[in-house]
């Protein structure tokens, strides 16, 4: 079973990878544009496409590029002349704490939200936490960023607006400037999540067996807690799955409003100065990202739920 | 059904309108253009001549706020129909034909959610150029397989429906009924996915341009509105505020209206509606006499406010139950007999319920009792054991932490000896190898084994009456047997009292020692099990009987048919609601609600003498009546009994409360003569 | 009991349905398959009601979705008029369909909410090409008003009442044979006993061939001229239905029989004939089916699958050793 699920996870990543590099190659525009300038006479262009080897067929290239990708050799970028690989590993840091971050305050909070709405679903609680997780759900994230950076950075000057302290250097100070950010990319996660959650333990409440525990006398909060609350985490273990690519779209944003240097920046700098060899690392990492904490998701699946093992 | 899309709905239709119509007609709307600098003092906040204030260059805000509505709402609503075009046939297609088609077009949607969206919408706009086209393409493309997913989703859910069959069945091709059967069913999910989708696809736009890479200046749009204002937001917060509220306000409505329409179709939510809480009201209770019996339920109501009017789920019923004997409710769905359990319990939905009557266990008011003492009765003196033995357990836990788990509570054993006394549990259920059966979880138990597993959690802190909600209506005949047996002979070696609720009346014929037949929330007739049965009274006991086929009588031979259907228990019919389908029906059954009536008194008098029934004779001379007969609810009963010149004992409310030999008791004015009855209907009342 | 053979067959020309060794499969998972149906083989004569009788997990239903071709069978002969159902493919198959209809066992799920009653019943008449007045005579056949039949829709009908919809539908086609799928089992007593004597009428009505399956004996007797008894696939006993329940031979049967309740039949008590739950039909016993619960059980029942034998005149058993000639 685990060797076919990886089987089937090497061909996506394969596919992916594949595509994405052809599509890339087919937009429109030319790299060397970018680096020799609009002056620069056709011989000169020829010449560099021949040294980057912009010149083979596409297929040649990306065989040798998925070639250097199995050894960790991600090429290096005609632009800045850095290595692909090294650019990664030094800016992964940065974002992966961005998305642990956002993950941990959103579930940190939806958990609670959705249980206190479902356990009081109909009352006051639960239609003033369902507002606002309409609310949350609503406003797109660069919203949210500029409403923070407003309040926080500019009206309050409590923390910074933009700058990042890496967590070797300063404890403290990463966390300062990582709060900002994580907060607007999990708004949104966290009213998704504890939405889900409520209506997800709404339904549980009412089947039998939990009908059956109130007849055997449990207090509520067990029931709550350690009867209801399992059996309805699936949509919520799917939806953090799931949602991993918004929160890779939120954090290209996020990184570029608060001036982190992460993968997100990474993307956007690279696309704007047309450094194929980098968007295409990034892509790499993205989608082995994806396709491996989809994996891990499944796993959870079954621990969460036992009736899952057997398929 | 337009009512119940609520006001959210409507309001956020109402935005979207205005915002649409505002970008449709934003060049003849009488503001400044968009571009027109110097329109208004650079960065001043809002004003009578600019709503929304101007920008650095003396733009007007409120104008390009309009016009940016354009590129957002195009996008959204474009790419949505774009990815609708290209992922809903897909996705109709996987649901409908499953196997191949579905496996290829499944592998590709995997494929397409691994890729990383955002990145690709980035490059391909920033490549190919930003403009309103190729934005709306690139979203909408990618946006596609999540269509092909929910689509099939959707589809599928309809495609195993059996009407889906039916239609097959009938010979209709594949493209009737993907028309008739099939698309009908996906459109409201598609309708209301769509919504929502719009919302997500104005925030993406958004994103884009507030990276720089939608729709170029000078063509305002609200990302990137937001995008300039940042970099003076410490003077003019209003150039952020103002795009920030309108393009909230819009993702909020598209959210708002796609969440109304989900609410409609899907019907796990539909349960969910906000349920504004009255006072928890009580209703009122006969007087009576708390009597010393182990279990006794006196003039017991529960009703439910619904929207369109009080369900009367159980209305007025009232029973005593000794140690060592099986007492059965019996009734068609609806009568209410399941409902008596759960009020008996305690265990009513929350909502607005309307309580009325006492539970006494061994003279003590449970109904009294706090939350946390009747916890305490709860699963210790007072056990039960539901329908469906699928659904009784929880499927994440295992069999042996949730049968601990009382005997820690209740009983505060630890953790080992909870683990022994499971496994004697589950032995003395007949449950082979317990230690291992422990260890599992439900789903790998039979429906047997799991309705034996369900048995032994309500016996394990010894309860003095289990309670059997249908215990083996889900099981089948030869499990039925072994699990009724297993009751009975638990009963016995436990000295407990059994209440079982049931429709099938060979089961109760079995089992019982007295039965209970309930109808639309009302005891009709109770008693000995052998007397209800064979002697029986009311009416609609006789024809639930011969309604049953016997196994005895020959092929083909014409069952007993009550006409019409069970009763809406938010409208009942008046005087006994058993009337309309009643063959000896006559007036003063439509008035008056009959009382419990002795089976060994005469029977009652007769309303007016034009509808005498056979059976009706005058009543002997009254002994003098401990209550009136209840008024019935729309009829002049003074005006219709005085014809009678004493009424029987009427034991609606005033149950003797310790009388061993129990009585048997009928609620009707006609009732039927004792030992013939049952024949003498199969035959005159067969169709 | 795993019953297998097809002795019990009559000859081709007194039949309308000739079903001959079905054998119907689902994947479980790991490679796996359930053989839901293995062997199975029955007919009917025109005008009969076969009635076939289980517990769950039996096959019965998926015997009945094979005899329809939703979907086709794994294996064996469906035989309709002497026309070989198993044979044919796309439009051709389609153009059979007329002739066998189906009621199942939801009367909600069977029903499109979407469409409206009269809509749902007319179907038929619009595959077919048939007249508009075939959906009014079906509806008041069924005891509806054509009148409110043209603007209700599903949810707005009882289970009952949706139920006679099902039939109705079932019957606009003029179909021989009406398969009905636990067509009561989802109802109340009261409604149960009005379904069942609509079905007696349509049937003389209408001329119909019924197989009736359920998995309440009582209300199998009830419609039936004859009776299949079905246990983990195979076949166990046939029989017409008072033989089959006055003097049942295979030991299945009688447990079955006993296990009901106030029969007023005269068996031994239950507990001692049937202990245990039915095998999972992944992995069903070799030889007899039934030998893991059979109080009869031999060594030969382990080795040697029964074939179909008469123990009397049609009185068909699949059992090494039958309960003979009491009375």
């Amino acid at each position: 079973m685990i060797a076919y699920r990886l089987a089937r996870l090497a061909v996506v990543l394969l596919v992916v990878t594949f595509l994405s590099y052809v599509l890339l190659n087919l937009l429109p525009g030319d790299p060397t544009t970018q680096m020799l300038g609009l002056s620069a006479t056709e011989e000169a262009r020829a010449e560099l496409r021949r040294q980057l080897g912009l010149d083979q067929p596409l297929l040649v290239r990306y065989g040798a590029w998925l070639g250097g990708l199995l050894s960790g050799d991600f090429g290096t970028s005609p632009i800045t002349r850095v290595p692909v690989a090294e650019e990664l590993v030094e800016r992964l840091p940065v974002t992966l704490e961005l998305l642990v971050a956002a993950e941990v305050l959103a579930l940190g909070l939806a958990v609670p939200a959705g249980v206190a709405a479902a356990r009081r679903a109909g009352r006051a609680l639960d239609q003033a936490l369902t507002a606002l997780g309409f609310a949350l759900l609503s406003t797109p994230v660069f919203v949210v960023g500029v409403l923070l950076i407003l309040l926080f950075a500019v009206t309050w000057r409590v923390l910074p607006a933009t700058g990042w302290t890496p967590l070797s250097v300063d404890v403290g100070w990463n966390l300062t400037s990582v709060l900002l950010p994580a907060v607007t990319l999990g708004c949104a996660q966290m009213a998704v999540y504890a939405r889900l959650l409520r209506t997800d333990l709404i339904a549980t409440l009412q089947e039998d067996y939990i009908t059956l525990a109130r007849a055997r006398g449990l207090s509520p909060r067990r029931i709550l807690w350690r009867h209801a609350l399992r059996p309805s985490a699936i949509s919520l273990v799917t939806a953090v799955g799931l949602n991993l690519g918004a929160l890779i779209g939120g954090t290209v944003i996020v990184e570029t409003l608060f001036g982190l240097p992460g993968v997100g920046r990474l993307i956007v700098d690279s696309i704007f100065s047309r450094d194929y060899l980098t968007v295409q690392g990034c892509v790499v990492l993205i989608s082995v990202g994806y396709v491996l904490v989809n994996f891990a998701v499944d796993l959870v699946y079954a621990a969460v739920d036992p009736r899952i093992r057997r398929a | 059904m337009l009512r119940r899309l609520g006001p959210a709905f409507w309001i956020g239709s109402a935005w979207i309108a205005v915002v649409l119509a505002a970008g449709l007609l934003a060049d003849v709307l009488p503001m400044p253009r968009y571009d027109e600098t110097l329109a208004g003092p650079p960065q001043a906040g809002p004003s009578a001549a600019h709503p929304l204030g101007t920008d650095g260059l003396g733009r007007d805000v409120l104008s390009r706020v309009v016009h940016g509505s354009r590129v957002s709402l195009g996008v959204g609503v474009g790419a949505v129909l774009l990815g609708l075009l290209v992922g809903a046939p897909l996705g109709v297609l996987a649901g409908y034909r499953r196997r191949a088609a579905d496996a290829v077009i499944m592998a590709g949607t995997d494929i397409a959610l691994a890729f990383p969206a955002l990145v690709f919408a980035l490059a391909v706009v920033a490549f190919a150029g930003a403009s309103l086209r190729n934005v709306l393409i690139v979203l909408g493309v990618l946006g596609a397989p999540a269509w092909t997913r929910l689509i099939r989703g959707a589809t599928l859910s309809v495609a195993q429906r059996e009407f889906v069959l039916a239609a097959r069945a009938l010979g209709a091709r594949d493209r009737r009924i993907l028309w008739r059967e099939i698309v009908p069913n996906v459109t409201m999910p598609a309708a209301s996915y769509a919504f929502i989708g719009m919302a997500v696809a104005v925030v993406a736009e958004g994103g884009l341009a507030f990276l720089g890479l939608s729709v170029q200046a000078p063509t305002p749009t609200w990302g990137g509105l937001i995008n300039e204002g940042r970099a003076i937001m410490e003077n003019a917060p209003h150039l952020v505020l103002a795009p920030s509220v309108v393009m909230f306000l819009t993702v909020l409505s598209f959210n708002l209206v796609g969440d109304r329409l989900r609410a409609l179709t899907a019907v796990r939510e539909s349960g969910l509606e906000p349920v504004r809480r009255a006072a928890p009201a009580s209703l009122p209770t006969a007087p009576h006499a708390a009597g010393d019996v182990l279990l006794q339920v006196a003039d017991l109501r529960t009703h439910f406010v619904a929207p369109h009017g009080t369900v009367k789920a159980v209305d007025g019923v009232s029973l005593t139950l000794e140690r060592g004997r099986t007492l059965a409710v019996v009734g068609e769905s609806g009568s209410g007999k399941s409902m008596l359990i759960r009020s008996i319990l305690g265990l009513l939905p929350a909502g607005q319920v309307l309580r009325g009557g006492k539970v006494y266990l061994e003279g003590e008011d449970l109904t009294a009792y706090p939350p946390e003492r009747m916890r305490r009765v709860l699963g210790t003196r007072l056990a039960a054991v539901f329908q469906d033995p699928m659904t009784a357990l929880n499927p994440v836990r295992r069999i042996g932490t949730q049968l601990a788990e009382p005997l820690r509570v209740h009983r505060g054993m630890s953790r080992r000896q909870a683990r022994a006394e499971a496994a004697r549990l589950l032995a003395s259920v007949g449950i082979p190898d317990p230690a291992r059966t422990l260890r599992r979880y439900p789903h790998e138990l039979s429906g047997g084994m799991r309705q034996r597993v369900t048995i032994a959690m309500a016996l394990s802190c010894g309860p003095d009456v289990l309670f059997a909600d249908e215990p083996t209506t889900a099981l089948d005949v030869t499990i039925q047997d072994q699990v009724l047996r297993l009751v009975h002979r638990l009963r016995g070696e436990r000295d407990m009292a059994v209440l079982l609720v049931s429709h099938d009346l060979s089961v109760v014929a079995e089992w019982a020692d007295e039965v209970v037949v309930m109808y639309a929330g009302r005891v009709v007739e109770r008693g000995p099990t052998a007397e209800v049965l064979e002697r029986t009274r009311m009416p609609y006991t006789e024809a639930l009987l011969q309604a049953v086929p016997k196994l005895t009588d020959p092929p083909h031979r014409r069952l007993r048919v009550i006409t019409g259907r069970p009763p809406d228990l938010a409208a009942l019919p008046s005087g006994c609601a058993f009337h309309p389908r009643c063959p000896h029906a006559d007036p003063r059954c439509a008035t008056e609600t009959p009382p419990l009536i002795p089976a060994s008194d005469p029977p009652p008098a007769a309303g007016p003498p034009a509808a005498g029934p056979p059976a009706a004779g005058p009543p002997a001379d009254g002994t003098p009546p401990a209550h009136q007969p209840p008024p019935a609810a729309d009829g002049p009963p003074s005006a219709v009994t005085p014809s009678s010149p004493a009424e029987p004992r009427p034991l609606a409310a005033a149950v003797p409360p310790s009388s061993t030999a129990p009585e048997h008791l009928y609620a009707c004015w006609h009732p039927r003569g004792a030992g013939t009855a049952i024949t003498e209907g199969a035959e005159s009342h067969g169709r | 009991m795993a019953g297998s053979g097809t002795a019990h067959l009559r000859p081709a020309e007194q039949v309308v349905l000739r079903v001959a060794d079905l054998v119907v499969a689902f994947p479980a998972g790991r490679g796996r398959e359930v053989r839901a149906v293995s062997g199975v083989s029955f007919d009917v004569a025109r005008g009969e009601t076969l009635g076939i009788v289980g517990e769950s997990g039996c096959g019965k239903s998926s015997a009945a979705r094979a005899l329809m071709q939703l979907p086709p069978p794994r294996a064996g002969s469906v035989r309709l008029d002497g026309v070989e159902l198993t044979a044919l493919r796309g439009e051709e198959l389609r153009r059979t369909r007329r002739r066998l209809q189906m009621v199942f066992q939801d009367p909600i799920s069977s029903l499109n909410p979407r469409r409206r009653i009269r809509d749902i019943v007319a179907e038929g008449t619009r595959v077919w090409g048939l007249g508009d007045s075939r959906v009014d005579e079906m509806l008041e056949a069924v005891g509806l008003d054509p009148k409110t039949a043209a603007v209700r829709r599903p949810h707005e009908f009882s289970g009952g009442q949706c139920q006679r919809v099902s039939i109705a539908r079932a019957l606009v086609p003029e179909p021989e044979v009406l398969i009905c799928d636990e067509p009561v089992s989802a109802l109340d007593v009261s409604v149960q006993a009005q379904i069942l004597g609509l079905l007696e009428d349509l049937k003389h009505r209408y001329r119909l061939t019924l197989v009736f399956i359920a998995h309440d004996l009582a209300v199998v007797k009830n419609v039936s001229d004859r009776i299949l008894v079905m246990y983990l696939g195979k076949v166990c006993e046939l029989a017409p239905s008072t033989v089959l329940v006055d003097h049942p031979a295979h030991p299945y049967t009688r447990a079955l029989l006993s296990a009901i309740p106030r029969s007023g039949l005269d068996l031994p008590p239950s507990d001692h004939l049937i202990t245990g739950e039915p095998p999972s039909p992944v992995t069903p016993p070799t030889g007899c089916r039934f030998r893991t619960r059979c109080p009869k059980a031999a060594p030969r029942c382990e080795s040697e699958e029964p074939a179909m034998r008469a123990i009397d005149d049609d009185h068909w058993v699949a059992c090494h050793f039958p309960e003979q000639g009491e009375e």
